[in-house]
C-alpha cells in the first residue's frame, strides 16, 4: 500500500515536472511568439497567466466542492483527502490570480483594484477556501473533520459558477469571457494559440500538484493508523 | 515613434508571481516527500 502510494506521489511530481517545462516553454512562446497588443502594450500578455489560473483556480475549486458532496453522500475518506488536496492546489492558484489582476488593472485601468462584482466575489472565493483551511486544522477527529469541511465545500460549490456568470449578470469593468463563452473565441489566432497552450500547461500543473498532496495525504493518514 | 504604451515592468512582475507561487509550493511538497 505505501509503495503505491509513494509511486502516486511520485507520479505527481513528474506530472508537475512537465508542467512547469511547459510554464518554461509558454513564457518563450508569449514573449517571443505572440504579437503585442496595439493599446494596451505588454501588460496585455498578463492576461497569459491571469485566466488560465483563474480556470485552474476555479477548477479546483469547483472540484472541491464535487468531491465535498459525493463524501457527503458515500462518507469514502479518499474524496476528503482529494477535497483537501484540490483547495489547497486552488488557494495556491488564486493567489496568482488576485495578484496578476491587479498587476494588469493598474496599467489599464489606472487602479490596482475595484469593488466590482467579479473581484469582489473572487475576493470572497479566496477567503472562503481559507476559512475552509483554517476550519479542517481547528477540528483533530477526522470524520467529524471530513463531515463539516464538505458542506463548506458544497456551499463554495455554488460560489464557483456564480464567480464566472458575474460578468453577465451585474454591471462590470472586468473583460468578458474570451474563451469559455457561446459564442466563437473572440481573439486573433497568435494570440489565442498561447492561451490555449497556457491553460493545457496550468491544467497539467493542477493535476500534478493535486496528485502530489493527494499521494501525500494518504501517506500522511496511513502513516496514523500505523502509530 | 510607437504609440505602444511601455508597462512591461508589470507584465515581468507577473510572470515573477507565478514562478515564485507554483516554485514555492512544489518545494514545500517536496520538502513534505522528503520527510518521513
Amino acid at each position: 500500500m505505501t509503495g503505491q502510494t509513494d509511486r502516486l506521489i511520485r507520479r505527481g511530481f513528474v506530472l508537475t515536472g512537465i508542467g512547469l517545462a511547459g510554464l518554461a516553454a509558454m513564457y518563450v512562446m508569449a514573449l517571443q511568439f505572440t504579437p503585442t497588443e496595439a493599446r494596451q502594450g505588454l501588460a496585455q500578455k498578463i492576461f497569459y497567466v491571469h485566466a488560465p489560473a483563474a480556470w485552474s483556480a476555479l477548477l479546483a475549486f469547483g472540484l472541491v466542492g464535487v468531491a465535498s458532496a459525493a463524501y457527503l453522500w458515500l462518507r469514502d475518506p479518499r474524496l476528503d483527502r482529494f477535497a483537501e488536496s484540490s483547495a489547497e492546489v486552488g488557494i495556491a492558484f488564486s493567489l496568482i490570480m488576485l495578484t496578476t489582476g491587479p498587476l494588469w488593472a493598474r496599467p489599464i485601468w489606472g487602479t490596482w483594484w475595484q469593488w466590482e462584482p467579479r473581484l469582489t466575489l473572487t475576493l470572497l472565493l479566496f477567503f472562503l477556501f481559507l476559512g475552509y483551511r483554517g476550519l479542517r486544522a481547528s477540528l483533530t477527529d477526522p470524520s467529524e473533520r471530513a463531515r463539516f469541511a464538505a458542506v463548506v465545500g458544497v456551499l463554495a460549490l455554488f460560489l464557483v459558477p456564480f464567480v464566472h456568470l458575474s460578468v453577465y449578470l451585474f454591471r462590470t469593468i472586468h473583460p468578458q469571457p474570451i474563451v469559455l463563452k457561446p459564442s466563437a473565441p473572440s481573439l486573433p489566432w497568435g494570440m489565442l494559440r498561447t492561451l490555449l497552450v497556457s491553460i493545457g500547461v496550468f491544467t497539467v500543473l493542477y493535476l500534478g500538484l493535486v496528485t502530489v498532496r493527494y499521494g501525500l495525504a494518504t501517506r500522511d493518514d496511513e502513516e496514523a493508523r500505523h502509530v | 515613434m510607437s504609440d505602444v504604451p511601455a508597462n512591461g515592468g508589470y507584465m515581468i512582475a507577473a510572470y515573477v508571481v507565478v514562478v515564485v507561487v507554483i516554485g514555492g509550493y512544489v518545494l514545500a511538497l517536496l520538502r513534505r516527500a522528503a520527510r518521513r
